[in-house]
């Protein structure tokens, strides 16, 4: 059996956004209360956040953006850039902290105190621009960890899976000209989905042209459409580029009762989505895995969602 | 929204008298299909594309080998452009252009003043940037699709609920329906956090169209 690592932390429950903002603390909570109330803590390696050296933030953020992220907080203001990008006094500390506790994951990993791992952290990263704040996110969380395991940790090919239902602009921008990290989106259509990017014809440019990949899916398509792509495309696209380490954008708001898509997997299609990730980890990358949350509002199938997950990982069935 | 505007002013012309081999590669060069012919004041007398190439020259020459070009070479632009050319003014509107490109099946219009001097040339793929940024595509965002009846004041309802939520719109787009007195209405709007106002909306007892029903234009679903 992995040992699978659980990055969780209560500070993380301190980005405070509104009442009806989507992304509030309650998501982690409900993913918190599925894993322990399934008796998974005890097998879990439980990691607390730690505050990340600003340097790695540096490489894939813009230093006046990152200044600005933190004077606005300390000044008390509520959003930034866009109304969907609400805050509180201690957002940027908290992303600090989300950032710090996922590179400390990819350190663990790599020095093989873990083989796997599932980041549930706030705020998420993907829609991240390296100069301004979008769609609930500030840092990007995964591009920072490529970025990380690269730099300090030698790794010389990333492979990202974002099946998250929105597309990971952000992450697929930052490495857009970037050979050495395959990023793969499969996500709702933009003509009918935030953020409105994320076409088949978005590949990458330059160097990195063919190390981005994008599959739209459209409205009502459910799993069956979703495993299809992931095994006759992505697995395929992914043996080819061989990544030395997986990471997952792990977005749950493609489910059937999350109100912020019209995809609509079920929970086992979810199950079946990571199952696949799992077996490619471990046929390229020695199990070498690291699942980063994203999206995913539906708090009444969080829990479900995330002790699946979580069992995945760990290889519990 | 005047052709002027959106209309290319750097416009690569030829004169009556360039050869057929020439207008050939000017066009490859630029990589452009059409080409306005001008006389010596910048006046238009004609119009070439390349599908006017392809029909003079043999079909080895239009792709390019090199098959005895001289014997060609005496083919002059006069002897196979349009001089009946449709053409378009600066202070027409891109509605114009759009309409002018339906009805008279061409895809590119020369621009031309009261004087019949060229000014510039605008093509369908001139009004594709409008229509990118009519729609607001480039700009994070969500469309949503609601069906309305066909009477006063319901768009000013549909902004309202919007606004309520501190969402900002990038475009609005209305078009026809499948029923009679109805409409379809496409607000896109720039959040990652529709579904409030989805709730809002059907509350306001507004139906919402399911995505894979959303057209711009047919008679029935």
């Amino acid at each position: 059996m992995p040992k699978t690592g659980f990055l969780y932390d209560e500070r993380y429950l301190l980005h405070i956004t509104s009442s009806y903002h989507p992304e509030v603390p309650d998501r982690l909570k409900a993913i918190y209360k599925g894993i322990k109330d399934a008796g998974l803590l005890p097998n879990l390696k439980l990691i607390q956040a730690c505050k990340a050296d600003m340097r790695w933030i540096e490489m894939m953020h813009q230093k006046y953006y990152i200044q600005r992220f933190k004077q606005m907080c300390d000044a008390g203001v509520a959003q930034m850039d866009t109304p969907d990008c609400q805050m509180c006094a201690e957002t940027f500390e908290i992303a600090l902290l989300a950032v710090g506790g996922i590179l400390d994951v990819g350190r663990m990993v790599m020095e093989g105190e873990i083989d796997n791992a599932f980041c549930a952290v706030r705020p998420p990263g993907h829609h991240a621009e390296h100069d301004r704040a979008m769609g609930f996110c500030y840092f990007a969380n995964v591009a920072i960890l490529a970025k990380y395991l690269q730099t300090e940790w030698g790794i010389e090919k990333v492979g990202i899976i974002d099946f998250d239902v929105h597309h990971g602009n952000g992450t697929q921008n930052m490495f857009n000209d970037d050979p050495s990290v395959f990023y793969y989106s499969v996500h709702e259509h933009p003509s009918f989905a935030f953020p409105g990017t994320g076409r088949e014809l978005e590949k990458g440019v330059g160097a990195g042209q063919g190390t981005t990949r994008n599959f739209p899916v459209l409205p009502g398509q459910g799993d069956k459409e979703y495993l299809k792509i992931m095994q006759e495309d992505w697995g395929p696209a992914f043996e080819k580029f061989n990544p030395d380490i997986i990471i997952v954008s792990t977005g749950f708001d493609a489910h059937e009762d999350d109100d912020m898509s019209g995809i609509n997997l079920t929970t086992q299609g979810f199950s079946q989505i990571m199952k696949l990730i799992v077996q490619m980890a471990d046929s390229l990358t020695d199990g070498k895995l690291i699942s980063i949350l994203e999206g995913g509002y539906a708090l009444k199938r969080l829990p479900e969602l995330a002790k699946n997950h979580v069992e995945i990982l760990m290889k519990k069935d | 929204m005047f052709v002027g505007n959106s209309m290319v002013k750097k416009v690569v012309t030829a004169n009556r008298d360039t050869s057929i081999v020439e207008v050939r590669e000017k066009l490859a060069l630029h990589k452009i299909r059409h080409l306005p012919v001008v006389s010596k004041d910048n006046r238009l007398v004609g119009m070439v594309t390349d599908r006017d190439i392809r029909s003079a020259m043999p079909s080895e020459l239009a792709e390019g080998c090199e098959l005895d070009e001289k014997a060609l070479s005496h083919l002059k632009i006069k002897d196979f452009m349009t001089s009946d050319v449709v053409t378009i003014s600066t202070m027409d509107t891109i509605q114009d252009a759009l309409l002018q490109f339906q009805q008279k099946k061409v895809g590119a219009l020369p621009v031309i003043d009261e004087k019949g001097i060229l000014q510039g040339i605008i093509s369908v793929r001139d009004l594709l940037q409008s229509f990118i940024n009519v729609l607001g595509i480039g700009e994070p965002g969500v469309l949503l699709g609601i069906v309305v009846e066909e009477k006063v004041g319901q768009l000013k309802k549909i902004v309202d609920a919007i606004t309520e939520e501190n969402v900002s719109l990038g475009s609005i787009l209305v078009s026809r329906y499948w029923e009679e007195d109805k409409r379809a209405v496409f607000p896109y709007l720039l959040t990652n956090n529709p579904a409030r106002i989805k709730k809002k909306l059907e509350r306001l007892g507004y139906s919402l169209i399911n995505p894979m029903d959303w057209c711009l234009d047919h008679n029935a679903p």
